[in-house]
């Protein structure tokens, strides 16, 4: 079994589409290459909203945060947004020390990430 | 255990590095690891390569049974992993993992043949949205005391966790 999957949707249900991002696994220096082509190649479809789904990761380390804050930045130069979605504790507190969480929102649902 | 990739003389880069949660912070000679390793016989080793998955685990697990609490074990692990992460990052050779606990503390000690030639690597926060150089400061930012010898023949960081924690915020 991969350290990391990713599975990409897109949601079109409720007032805006956007799209969602799961990440389930170990995020870490090993795979970070593979999440970078992963998220790049959804920023470059240009959606409105980047929701990524943090439920199911078990553990993130600095090279996967950079490669979702390079993203971010990706996004936000073409108007974009990237929303993080119910991280556990470990990496919801990795987002709060690095203060990443005050670059990208960071929800406790993905419905929540969604509606804004 | 004698460490012969360890020179004889002081390292030109050399840093302990004490983040207490009551906010004490500064430099502090407390454990030196340029003397005696104090290394106890039942160590527990890992040589890693590739796979920081098991580094993880190994480190969980002996925190778990060293009885740190859950958010705390998770805390080692982040830091060991980003540690070792380094040496995948920056050199062509194996690191290797050694991890003790004592009546007071739980250990784990890295090294890799790597070089760290800014001595206050890790001290301060980068910009959240800074390419790199946020693992280092998570480190610091997790462990109770964390200490780095660095010169041309490799780095060594040892990360120390106490076993009866103050409470700490976050």
């Amino acid at each position: 079994m991969d350290l990391l999957t990713t599975s990409v949707a897109k949601v079109e249900s409720g007032s805006e589409p956007y799209t969602l991002v799961e990440l389930v696994g170990e995020a870490d220096v090993t795979n970070s290459d593979a999440l970078h082509e992963v998220l790049d190649a959804e920023v470059a479809k240009r959606p409105r909203t980047l929701i990524i789904d943090l439920s199911g990761l078990r553990f993130m380390d600095s090279s996967a945060l950079h490669v979702i804050l390079r993203a971010n930045r990706a996004m936000d130069r073409q108007g974009g947004v990237v929303a993080l979605a119910s991280p556990r504790d470990p990496v919801a507190k990795m987002l709060r020390l690095t203060a990443a969480d005050q670059l990208i929102p960071v929800y406790a649902s993905v419905s929540e990430a969604s509606a804004g | 255990m004698p460490d012969s990739r360890l020179p004889p003389g002081p390292p030109p880069v050399r840093a302990a590095w004490v983040a207490r949660s009551d906010g004490a912070d500064g430099m502090d000679g407390v454990d030196d690891i340029d003397g005696q390793p104090r290394r106890p016989d039942d160590a527990v080793y890992h040589t890693y390569q590739s796979d920081l998955s098991q580094v993880r685990d190994l480190v969980r697990r002996q925190a778990r049974e060293a009885g740190l609490t859950d958010a705390r074990v998770e805390d080692l692990v982040l830091a060991v992993s980003e540690v070792a992460a380094n040496t995948l990052r920056h050199t062509r050779s194996t690191g290797t993992l050694a991890i003790w606990h004592d009546a007071d503390e739980v250990v784990c000690e890295v090294r890799d043949e790597g070089t760290i030639t800014d001595p206050l690597a890790g001290r301060r926060r980068p910009p959240p949205d800074a390419s790199g150089g946020h693992g280092l400061w998570l480190v610091r930012q997790v462990c109770d005391l964390v200490e780095l010898t660095s010169d041309a023949s490799g780095t060594t960081i040892r990360m120390h966790m106490a076993r009866r924690a103050r409470e700490t915020a976050g």
